[in-house]
């Protein structure tokens, strides 16, 4: 076509751009359509049937890009050819044949004829993509649609997922716990098994037990972390006991009777809780000896290295404690209970609102504290009992004995295993079993 | 292929053909009046070499036209006026018993087709025997009696007439004739301006005095100069296919082909509208034959050519109303505008 004058080459060019993009959008839709319809009922399926799927989705927005590659390649293997533009170029300028005639002949004698000049005059023709493109807007909304529904997960899968998440929150505490060398090797082997019984237990069937058995387990869990913290704070205090004893009693032989088995005691129990496990060697051994120094110098020593080694252990285990606290399914902030008298209620039980409604009624009994304020621990005093706890944390020498048969909670401890305790752990969450017990005591 | 075919012809050649040829259709006017569609179609069809079968009412001017083109081309011209009992050897030519110098001998008497420029009137009152007489001589050229062949002059060009609402003892032409026909022309009546136009320049109807506007070697060039007139690929193609989708069996073919037509054209009826495009365009001046040309002359080309179905006559259709329709339905290039571009309509 260079033999054609310039301004006629201009306009072919201009219109065999045209055709090329137009026989694209000729193309594309019938590549487009089906394929965004079979990506649509892709995404249908795997939104469906195939949860495992569901992160790889939005890549099917990329079909019509696929398709349009598909299209350029089906429109460069049949492109239109010089001479059907130049016919289609003939064609448009009222059919006069010179266009064709000199594509052909390439004879420049008619290039400045009248006749030339009317033949090159032509209106390109216009693009009108939506009579082809219309089909591909309902493709493209049932694609959407079907990436928009939410995943549908098959009972196995929901199980399985559940059965992880109740899991993980307690490996996450198990390992923390090892990782701060709070818990021995037989307890670690144990709470293990635990957790694995009641994964597979959630695996095979989800209901309130494989939750209220989680929860027991991570109660159990900060209840021991408890009284690993009492046991130190406990050993702590003898120590400072026995220190100032042994100072009072100056630089004799005589060593304070008292205060040296109370201090032993809490050593034992300190031991046996397995906190002396990561203690600095030398005090270590100095507690196997089982003698406590008497030489004031070594006296302040030893409690020097105590003292910095309960510190830390009672931050490693209050750090725990803490952590373990957090990974409870129920968090009392997200239910503010009472004192609210807005628009959305007045926070009592049973009057509406959207943060009281009748759900959350039965989880809170009216204007206690937060639960989470309750279980805080808190050092008691020398020789107290503890009142909200059936378990004391250790029995001091000197400290009263309550009576097996008037005290409440030594009956409760009493019947504890029984069945009818196991029944009313069981359908309530841990987390509530305080409250229900104080509703009832009332 | 781009740059391989003959070189065109030359802007004055055309200019010079077309003023001649000019000349030519403004004298037939000046005889014809209203005629133009008419006048244009017969000079066409002349400047391709092919015989033209006129077909109309009496009195309508068809006789007129043909003497009026005798007359400006300077050519022989012979009238025959057939009739029922006219032989094949009044329009061939026979032999005679003649004596000379003493001895008796069959001499050969040219009859009346040895002309340049032959009107058959009313064609169709002869008898297919009669009829049949012309077709060596339309298609060869030639004539051939008692075994002897003799070419006839050229150009030899036969102009028929024959009126279609006589049926009373016509015989209508067979198609092996009428295929003979580059073109069928249908002339139509005057309207009321025209036929005042008469009443007012003709005293009797007797057309003015002509000259000769072409001389036979005049027409010798106008020929040689239609010959040169280009056939660009894309139309060829165009009328291959419109001949093509005249078949009721083709694929393409639109629906009124298929539903009154029971024969399609011939190959001839191809070659006719690409020798009839040719000459209409030198009449129009331009150095190759358009897709405009070959739907000018579609219609006069074709129609004759179609063997319609006893429905069609039914239904009131002809050849030239399915010629239109095949005209409509198949698109003048082949591989057209993607569905998604579009023109409101072509420049014509």
């Amino acid at each position: 076509m260079d033999e054609q004058p310039v301004s006629i080459e201009r306009s072919v060019r201009r219109l065999s751009r045209r055709l090329t993009f137009g026989l694209f959008l000729d193309v594309w839709p019938t590549w487009a359509v089906p394929a965004v319809l079979g990506a649509g009922v892709t995404a249908l399926a795997c939104r469906l049937f195939v949860p495992a799927a569901a992160p790889y989705l939005p890549w099917l927005w990329l079909t019509p890009v696929v398709a349009a590659l598909a299209a350029c390649l089906a429109c460069w293997r049949r492109p239109y050819q010089p001479a059907e533009v130049v016919a289609i170029a003939d064609w448009l300028a009222g059919g006069h044949g010179l266009l064709l005639t000199l594509h052909e002949t390439a004879d420049p004698a008619w290039h400045t004829s009248p006749l030339h000049e009317r033949s090159s005059r032509f209106t390109l023709p216009r693009l009108r993509p939506w009579r082809r493109l219309a089909p591909l807007v309902p493709a493209v909304a049932f694609l959407a649609a079907a990436l928009w529904l939410p995943q549908r997960r098959p009972a196995w899968a929901t199980n399985t997922v559940l059965a992880e998440d109740i899991a993980a929150n307690l490996t996450t505490t198990l390992a923390e716990l090892k990782q701060q060398a709070l818990v021995t090797p037989e307890e670690e082997k144990k709470l293990e098994e635990e957790i694995q019984r009641i994964r597979q237990g959630a695996e095979e069937r989800v209901d309130a037990t494989s939750w209220e058995a989680a929860d027991s387990l991570r109660e159990r869990l900060v209840s021991d972390l408890a009284a690993k913290q009492d046991a130190l704070s406990w050993t702590e205090a003898s120590l400072a006991r026995y220190a100032a004893a042994v100072e009072a009693a100056g630089s004799g032989d005589a060593q304070p009777e008292a205060q040296s088995a109370e201090l032993a005691a809490a050593l034992e129990k300190l031991a046996k809780s397995g906190l002396l496990a990561t203690a600095p060697p030398e005090l270590q051994r100095m507690l196997k000896s089982g003698k406590l120094p008497s030489d004031p110098a070594a006296l302040r020593e030893m409690a020097a290295s105590l003292s910095k080694f309960l510190g830390d252990a009672k931050g490693r285990v209050g750090d725990v404690a803490r952590l373990g606290k957090e990974f409870g399914r129920f968090d009392p902030s997200e239910f503010p209970l009472g004192g609210d008298s807005g628009p959305d209620g007045d926070g009592i039980p049973g009057n509406g609102g959207v943060n009281r409604g009748r759900a959350d009624a039965e989880l809170t009994w009216g204007k206690e504290s937060l639960p989470i304020d309750r279980f805080k621990s808190q050092p008691l005093p020398q020789g107290a009992g503890r009142p909200d706890d059936w378990t004391p944390v250790v029995e001091l020498p000197g400290a009263p004995r309550e009576s097996a048969v008037t005290s409440t909670a030594a009956a409760a401890r009493h019947y504890g295993p029984s069945s009818g305790q196991a029944a009313w752990r069981r359908t309530l969450a841990p987390r509530h079993q305080s409250a229900v017990k104080k509703y009832f005591a009332k | 292929m781009p740059g391989d075919a003959q070189p065109l012809v030359t802007p004055e050649r055309i200019a010079d053909g077309q003023a001649r040829v000019a000349k030519l259709v403004a004298a037939l006017r000046t005889v014809i009046l209203g005629k133009e569609q008419t006048i244009d179609e017969v000079v066409a069809a002349l400047l391709a070499r092919g015989h033209v079968l006129l077909e109309g009412l009496p009195g309508l001017g068809k006789t007129e036209l043909v003497k009026a083109l005798s007359r400006l081309l300077s050519l022989d011209f012979r009238r025959i006026q057939f009739t029922p009992d006219l032989l094949p050897t009044d329009i061939t030519g026979s032999h005679i018993l003649q004596e000379r110098d003493g001895y008796k001998a069959l001499v050969f008497h040219p009859g009346p087709v040895f002309t340049n420029l032959l009107l058959a009137d009313e064609i169709n009152r002869a008898s297919p025997k009669t009829q049949a007489a012309l077709l060596e001589a339309m298609q060869e050229r030639r004539v051939t009696t008692f075994g002897e062949t003799r070419a006839l002059p050229s150009p030899f060009f036969v102009l028929a007439t024959q009126n279609p609402i006589e049926l009373e003892g016509t015989y209508p032409l067979p198609e092996a004739q009428l295929d003979r026909f580059m073109f069928k022309v249908d002339v139509a009546g005057v309207d009321q301006a025209v036929l005042e136009e008469i009443l007012v320049t003709r005293v009797h109807g007797e057309p003015p005095p002509l000259e000769p506007v072409l001389a036979a070697s005049d027409l010798g060039d106008l020929f040689a100069l239609v010959d040169a007139i280009h056939m660009p690929r894309g139309v060829a193609n165009y009328i291959a296919r419109l001949v093509a989708a005249s078949h009721p069996s083709a694929a393409d073919a639109p629906e009124a082909v298929k539903t009154f037509v029971k024969y399609g054209s011939s190959p001839r009826a191809a070659i006719s509208i690409g020798a009839a495009a040719r000459g209409l365009a030198l009449v129009r001046g331009k150095p190759n034959v358009g897709f405009d040309e070959v739907r000018r002359v579609a219609a006069p080309a074709m129609a004759h050519r179609l063997v319609l179905d006893y429905s069609a006559r039914l239904d009131g259709w002809d050849g030239r109303r399915v010629v239109a329709a095949l005209v409509t339905a198949i698109p003048e290039i082949e591989r057209g505008l993607p569905q998604t571009l579009s023109v409101d309509s072509p420049a014509r």
